[in-house]
C-alpha cells in the first residue's frame, strides 16, 4: 500500500532534523512505540503497540535510517512482525525549506502487510495509516512548541 | 483467575467460574454442554449463535461469559415448551426452512425475536430481520416463508383468546 | 394410489426435528474423554523460505502437551491426488508433494508450519502464538497467467513455469481456426471466472483418537465422503491399515464440495492422536476456513465463438489458464478438464469445438471442486457468449438459442446425443426449458416494460442461461480411462430386520441434502411400506460397508440406484420365500403394495410376514439361505444430464450503478422427482449461491499472495434482503440408464444463474446505449457505474 503526505511545521529544517535524529524525541513522535532502542549509528531495536479496527497487537522489529542526507532527508526502513502478522515499510521522508522559520516534512513510500493483518487490517488501513501520520506530525509540532518555549 | 457467574439457561440456574476472556458461546457449548448454539465465524458476521439474553436476541459470540452475569438466557434447546415445539420450529420443518441445520438455530432464534415485536411482518421486513443472519444452503426463501408461516400460526393461535375477550 | 406411494410426494424431512431444536450433532459437538485441543502456526506469507521454528519458549507454557513442526513429519506422505491427468505430449502432470506440515519453505498465506496441542483451546492458541518463525521472503505469483511466463517465480523448484499439465480436447485445433475464421460474425469474449470461496457455514471440523489396548483409530470428520477419506489417508498418507481405523461424519454443517477432499490437518491429527495417545481436536476458525479451504473456479479465459449469417453456431475455440492455488487437492486435476472441457457443447449443435487449458501453480489457497465444479464455468462462458452475440447480431437471445438448440431425444427411441467434446447426452428436450421459461417471465411485456423503464432513471436488463451439467458420477470405467484414481460407483445395503422394518446402509453421505427422507421415500414406495419403518444409516464407515460419497449431484442418481438394486434382490429373495409359504411358483409371485400375490387369485403373504419368515426359517424352501439383507454396488453406465433455463430480471440505477435482481425464474429439468420440496430447495439455495459469484463474491489477493478479503467481513455473500424469492418450475426427461429416472440436483442451481445474472446487467447496459461486451464479476456498483460512464 502506498503511503503519501506532507506537512508544514513551524521550525526551521535544523531544527527539526535534529529532532528527527534524537533516539528520545524519535520514541514520543512516532505514534505508538513503547520502546526505541539504539543498536547502532542509524539502527534501533523497537516495541510498537497498534490498534488496527479489530486488530489490535504489539510489534517488535527493527529502524533503520538509510540514505541520511543531513537535513535533507533519510528513507525509513523497517521490519516489524506480530503475533497477527507481520508489517515491512520503505519511507521516503524529505525535509525541505519553505522559509526560515518554516519547513516541509514530506514521506513517500510504500508498507507490505501479511497474515491477519492483510486479511482483516487491509480494508482499514488507508484510514488507519491516515490517523497515524496525523498523529505523528501533531506530535512533530507538540515538540517543536516544547523546544520553542 | 476466574471469576463466578450465576446465569439463568433454558429456565436451569448455573454457578461457575469462569475465566474472565471465555466467550459467552463457548460457556454455552463447552461448559454448558449445549451444542446446538453453533459458531460460524471470528468476526460476528455470521449469525449462528444467536440465542436470547433477557428476551432479546444477541450474537453470543459478542459477549464473554462473565458479562452474561445475572442474566435469563435462552438457547434453541429451551424455545420449545413443555414438548411443545416453538410455532417458528414447526414452520421451519414444514416449509423446508433448513437444509443442513447449521444456520437454523440461529434463525430461529433471531426470527423469534422478531416476531415477539412485530406479529406480522412483510417479507421486507423478515428479511431485513434476518440480514444478520448467515444461510448457504436455503437462499433465504423457504426461511422468508417459514417465517410467515410462523407468524400466521401464531396469529391464529391467539385469536380466539381475543374474541373472548371481546 | 396405496397410502404407501412416496415417491414424487413433498414429504417432510425426517432429520429435521433433530436440527430444529439444537439437537444435531456436528463434528464440534464432540469432546472425547481426556480430549486435546490443536492450534497451527501458519505462514503469514504467500512464499518464504523457512529459516528456523523455534518452539521452546511455546513447549513451557501451561496446558501444553505436544507440539511438531515440519521435521516431525518430513518422513509421512503428503496427501494425494486422486485424477490423474496427462499434458498433451503424454507426460505425467506434475504432482508436487502436499505435506502435512512445511519443513522447507510456505507456498501459500496459512500453509502449517507447526502444531501446537494443549489442554485447551485457549492455552493452544495462546501457545502457537509463541512458536517463533524465522522467514526469508520470496517473491510470489497468484495470476495463472503471470506464472506460466518465464522468470516467474516457481512455487514449486521442481515444476517448470509452474504448470501442472497442459491438455486439449475436441476437434482438431486446425479445423476450428478455419471453422471461426470462415463465420459470418465471431463473438470473443475475454474474461475472469473469479475465485470463490465456498464458506460453508460450518467450519471444517476434526476430533481424532487411538486405543492402544486395540490399535484402532476412531476420526470424526466434517466430510462429504467418509469413506473415501479412510482410504486415501489409510492407503495413501500414513500407511496405516485401514480395518483398524473408523472415520465418521457425523452430520455436517453444508459443504458444497469444499468437504469432500482429504485435507492435510486429518491425516495429521491421526498422526498426532497415536504419539500423544489421547484425542486430538481441531476446529477451523473462519479465517482459517477462508485461507486454507479449498476455493472454486478462478479461471482466465479468452473464447471465440463463431456463427453462420443466420446465427447458427459453427465453432467455439477456448483457451483457459485453471489456477489450482500451491499444491493440488484431491481432484483438483479434474475439474478444469473432464468437469469443465467436456460441457462445453452446452445445448448447441456446434459442430466443431476445441478447448485449451494450461493448469498452473501459484501462490495461493488450493483450488477445486466448489458446487457445480467446471459445470458453471463452461456455462457460463458459453451462456455470456451466447447472448453477447446474440446483441451484437442484433438477435434476439431466446431466437438465437433456439435456433441452436440440440433436438428433443429420449435415450430410448432416439439415440443419445454425441457432443464434440467426448460425453453422450442421454435425454434431453432443451426447447422445453426456454419455452416455460419465457411463459414465466412474459417475455413480450418484458420488453415493453424495459422500454418504459429507461424514462424512470432506471434500467431493466433480462438474462438468459440455458445449461447443461453432467451429474451422477460417474461410470467407473469412462472415469477411469480419463485418469480417475478410485471407481465412481456407489453402495446401497438393505437390511430388512425380521419384524419387517428395515435399516439402510448408503455410502452416500447428507450434509443438508435430506437423504434420510429422500431415500427412505425410495425404499418405502418400493417396498409399499410405511416411512416410518424406514431407517437410512450414513456417513460411519464401521457401519457402511463402502461409499464414494456425495459430490457432483450422484446422490439420488448412483446411490439411490444401488440402493434400489438390493430393493429388487429383497424382493426376489422374498417371492420365493413367498412361494414357498403360498405353495405356488416363485415365477407366479407378484409384488406391489407390501404384498407377495399368487398371480391371478388372492393369496397373499405380507412383507413382514416373509421378513419373519426369513430370520425365522422354520419352514422354509429347501436351499435357501435364512434373513433378507443385501448389498449392492452400482456403477452408472452413463453420466446423468440435467438441464435447465434461468432467467434474472435486473434494474440498474442510472445514477449509482446499483444492481437489484427484481426476478429470478429456474426451470430445471432434473428427470423424475423423489421429492419436489426439496429440490426445490437445491435449486433454490444453488441459485443464491450463482448470484452470490454474479454480484457479490470473489477472493481478492494482492500483489503480495495476501488474501485481502478473508473475513466475512470483507467477502460479500448474499444475505435475505439481497434476493428475492426464486421462482421455480419443472420439467421431467427421465434419464434413461437408472432405474429410477433420476439425474441429480443439487448443483443445478449454481451452474444455471451466474451467466443469467450477468447477461441481464449487459441486457440492461444495452438497453441503455452502453454497448459493452464484458463486465467483471463481482458486478458491484462501481463496475456497472464505471461502464455507464463509457
Ligand atoms: S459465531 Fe458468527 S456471529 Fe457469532
Ligand atoms: S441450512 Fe445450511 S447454512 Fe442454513
Amino acid at each position: 500500500m502506498q503511503l503519501t503526505g506532507k506537512h508544514i511545521i513551524n521550525a526551521a529544517p535544523a531544527v527539526v532534523w535534529a529532532m528527527l535524529m534524537d533516539t528520545d524525541t524519535l520514541a514520543r513522535i512516532v505514534p505508538g512505540i513503547s520502546r526505541l532502542e539504539k543498536t547502532g549509528d542509524h539502527t534501533f531495536n523497537s516495541i510498537l503497540e497498534i490498534k488496527l479496527g479489530p486488530v489490535n497487537s504489539s510489534f517488535t522489529g527493527n529502524l533503520q535510517l538509510e540514505n541520511v542526507i543531513v537535513q535533507k532527508g533519510f528513507t525509513l526502513r523497517g521490519q516489524q512482525n506480530s503475533k497477527i502478522g507481520n508489517a515491512s515499510a520503505a519511507l521516503k521522508i524529505g525535509l525541505s525549506l519553505v522559509n526560515a522559520v518554516q519547513t516541509e516534512v514530506a514521506f513517500n513510500g510504500d508498507i507490505r502487510l501479511s497474515g491477519l493483518l492483510a486479511t482483516m487490517g487491509q480494508r482499514i488501513m488507508s484510514g488507519v495509516a491516515n490517523t497515524l501520520s496525523k498523529q505523528f506530525f501533531a506530535n512533530l509540532e507538540k515538540e517543536v512548541e516544547k523546544a520553542n518555549v | 483467575m476466574s471469576i463466578k457467574i450465576s446465569v439463568t439457561v433454558n429456565g436451569v440456574k448455573h454457578h461457575d467460574r469462569v475465566e474472565p476472556r471465555l466467550l459467552l458461546v463457548h460457556y454455552l457449548r463447552d461448559v454448558l454442554r449445549l451444542t446446538g448454539t453453533h459458531v460460524g465465524c471470528d468476526t460476528s458476521s455470521c449469525g449462528a449463535c444467536t440465542i436470547h439474553v433477557n428476551g432479546k436476541a444477541a450474537k453470543s459470540c459478542t459477549l464473554l461469559a462473565v458479562q452474561a452475569d445475572k442474566t435469563k438466557i435462552i438457547t434453541i434447546e429451551g424455545l420449545a415448551e413443555d414438548d411443545m415445539m416453538h410455532p417458528l420450529q414447526e414452520a421451519f420443518k414444514e416449509c423446508h426452512g433448513l437444509q443442513c441445520g447449521f444456520c437454523t438455530p440461529g434463525m430461529i432464534m433471531t426470527a423469534a425475536d422478531l416476531l415477539q415485536h412485530n406479529s406480522k411482518p412483510t417479507e421486507e421486513e423478515i428479511r431485513a430481520a434476518l440480514k444478520g443472519n448467515y444461510c448457504r444452503c436455503t437462499g433465504y426463501h423457504n426461511i422468508v416463508k417459514s417465517v410467515q408461516y410462523a407468524a400466521a400460526k401464531m396469529k391464529a393461535a391467539k385469536k380466539p383468546k381475543k374474541e373472548v375477550v371481546l | 394410489m396405496s397410502t404407501n406411494d412416496w415417491i414424487g410426494k413433498s414429504v417432510r424431512r425426517v432429520e429435521d426435528k433433530r436440527f430444529i431444536t439444537g439437537m444435531g450433532r456436528y463434528t464440534d459437538d464432540i469432546i472425547l474423554p481426556q480430549q486435546t485441543y490443536a492450534s497451527f502456526v501458519r505462514s503469514p506469507y504467500a512464499h518464504a523460505k523457512i529459516i528456523g521454528v523455534d518452539i521452546r519458549a511455546a513447549k513451557s507454557m501451561q496446558g501444553v502437551v505436544a507440539i511438531y513442526t515440519g521435521a516431525d513429519v518430513a518422513s509421512v506422505n503428503g496427501v494425494p491426488c486422486g485424477w490423474q491427468v496427462n499434458f498433451k505430449n503424454g507426460d505425467i502432470m506434475k504432482e508436487p508433494k502436499h505435506p502435512l506440515l512445511v519443513a522447507d519453505k510456505v507456498r501459500h498465506v496459512g500453509d502449517a508450519v507447526a502444531i501446537v496441542i494443549a489442554e485447551s483451546q485457549a492455552e493452544a492458541v495462546d501457545a502457537a502464538q509463541a512458536v517463533n518463525v524465522e522467514y526469508e521472503e520470496l517473491p510470489c505469483v497468484v495470476n495463472a497467467a503471470e506464472a506460466v511466463k518465464p522468470g516467474a517465480p516457481l512455487v514449486h523448484a521442481d515444476v517448470p513455469a509452474n504448470t501442472c499439465y497442459d491438455w486439449s480436447l475436441g476437434n482438431p485445433i486446425s479445423e476450428v481456426d478455419e471453422a471461426i475464421h470462415n463465420a459470418a460474425h465471431v463473438s470473443t469474449l475475454e474474461f475472469v471466472n473469479q475465485r470463490l470461496i465456498p464458506n460453508a457455514i460450518e467450519p471444517r471440523s476434526y476430533n481424532s483418537s487411538y486405543e492402544a489396548a486395540t490399535d484402532k483409530y476412531t476420526l470424526y470428520t466434517s466430510t462429504q465422503n467418509p469413506h473415501l477419506i479412510r482410504l486415501l489417508m489409510c492407503a495413501f498418507v500414513l500407511g496405516i491399515p485401514e480395518h483398524k481405523v473408523r472415520v465418521v461424519g457425523p452430520d455436517v454443517g453444508g459443504a458444497f464440495g469444499s468437504k469432500i477432499f482429504h485435507y492435510t490437518e486429518e491425516a495429521l491429527l491421526t498422526w498426532c492422536t497415536k504419539k500423544i495417545k489421547r484425542p486430538v481436536k481441531w476446529t477451523s476458525t473462519r479465517t482459517e476456513a477462508f485461507q486454507l479451504d479449498a476455493h472454486g473456479r478462478d479461471h482466465i479465459t479468452k473464447a471465440d465463438m463463431g456463427f453462420d449469417k443466420d446465427g447458427k453456431i459453427m465453432a467455439l475455440r477456448v483457451k483457459t489458464f485453471a489456477n489450482l492455488g500451491a499444491y493440488l487437492s484431491s481432484f483438483a486435476t479434474c475439474v478444469p478438464t473432464y468437469l469443465h472441457g467436456t460441457l462445453l457443447q452446452g445445448l448447441y449443435t456446434t459442430p466443431k469445438i476445441n478447448v485449451d487449458i494450461t493448469a498452473v501453480f501459484t501462490n495461493t489457497t488450493v483450488v477445486d471442486a466448489y458446487r457445480g465444479a467446471g459445470r458453471p464455468e463452461a456455462t457460463y462462458l458459453l451462456e455470456r457468449l451466447v447472448d453477447l452475440a446474440a446483441h451484437e447480431m442484433n438477435m434476439d437471445p431466446a431466437e438465437l438459442r433456439f435456433k441452436n438448440f440440440i433436438p428433443p431425444f429420449d435415450g430410448i427411441n432416439q439415440p443419445g446425443y454425441q457432443t464434440q467434446v467426448a460425453l453422450q447426452y442421454d435425454s434431453g428436450n432443451y426447447e422445453g426449458v426456454l419455452k416455460k421459461g419465457l411463459e414465466m417471465l412474459g417475455y413480450e411485456n418484458f420488453r415493453n416494460e424495459q422500454k418504459e423503464a429507461a424514462g424512470n432513471g432506471k434500467l431493466l436488463g433480462v438474462g438468459f442461461s440455458t445449461y447443461i451439467e453432467a451429474c451422477g458420477i460417474a461410470p467407473s470405467a469412462v472415469v477411469g480411462s480419463l485418469g480417475a484414481r478410485a471407481g465412481l460407483y456407489e453402495v446401497g445395503q438393505v437390511r430388512v430386520q425380521p419384524t419387517g422394518k428395515v435399516s439402510v446402509y448408503t455410502g452416500s453421505h447428507a450434509h443438508g441434502q435430506g437423504h434420510e427422507t429422500t431415500f427412505a421415500q425410495v425404499v418405502a414406495d418400493k417396498l409399499g411400506i410405511s416411512m416410518d419403518d424406514v431407517e437410512i444409516v450414513h456417513g460411519d464407515s464401521e457401519a457402511v460397508a463402502f461409499g464414494m460419497g456425495t459430490y457432483g449431484s450422484r446422490s439420488i442418481a448412483v446411490g439411490g440406484s444401488a440402493i434400489v438394486k438390493s430393493i429388487e434382490k429383497i424382493i426376489e429373495k422374498g417371492k420365493k420365500i413367498a412361494a414357498h409359504k403360498l405353495e405356488a411358483n416363485a415365477d407366479d409371485i407378484e409384488f406391489a403394495s407390501g404384498k407377495f400375490t399368487v398371480k391371478g387369485t388372492d393369496k397373499s403373504v405380507g412383507f413382514g410376514d416373509v421378513a419373519l419368515t426369513a430370520y425365522v426359517p422354520h419352514h422354509y424352501p429347501a436351499g435357501l439361505e435364512p434373513g433378507l439383507d443385501f448389498s449392492s454396488f452400482y456403477d452408472p453406465a452413463n453420466f446423468t444430464y440435467p438441464f435447465g433455463c434461468h432467467i434474472a430480471v435486473v434494474e440498474i440505477d442510472k445514477e449509482t450503478g446499483n444492481v437489484i435482481l427484481k426476478r429470478f425464474i429456474a426451470v430445471d429439468d432434473v428427470g423424475n422427482v423423489i421429492n419436489p420440496m426439496i429440490v426445490d430447495g437445491q435449486i433454490h439455495g444453488g441459485v443464491v449461491q450463482g448470484v452470490g459469484q454474479a454480484l457479490f463474491e470473489g477472493a481478492e489477493y494482492d500483489a503480495n499472495g495476501q488474501l485481502t478479503n478473508g473475513s466475512y467481513m470483507d467477502y460479500c455473500m448474499p444475505r435475505a434482503d439481497d434476493v428475492p424469492m426464486i421462482e421455480t418450475a419443472g420439467q421431467v426427461t427421465p434419464c434413461p440408464h437408472n432405474p429410477l429416472g433420476v439425474k441429480g440436483a443439487g448443483e443445478a442451481g449454481t451452474i444455471g444463474s451466474t451467466p443469467a445474472v450477468v447477461n441481464a446487467v449487459i441486457d440492461a447496459l444495452w438497453s441503455g446505449g452502453h454497448k459493452v461486451k464484458d463486465i467483471r464479476m463481482p458486478v458491484t456498483s462501481e463496475r456497472v457505474w464505471r461502464a455507464m460512464q463509457n
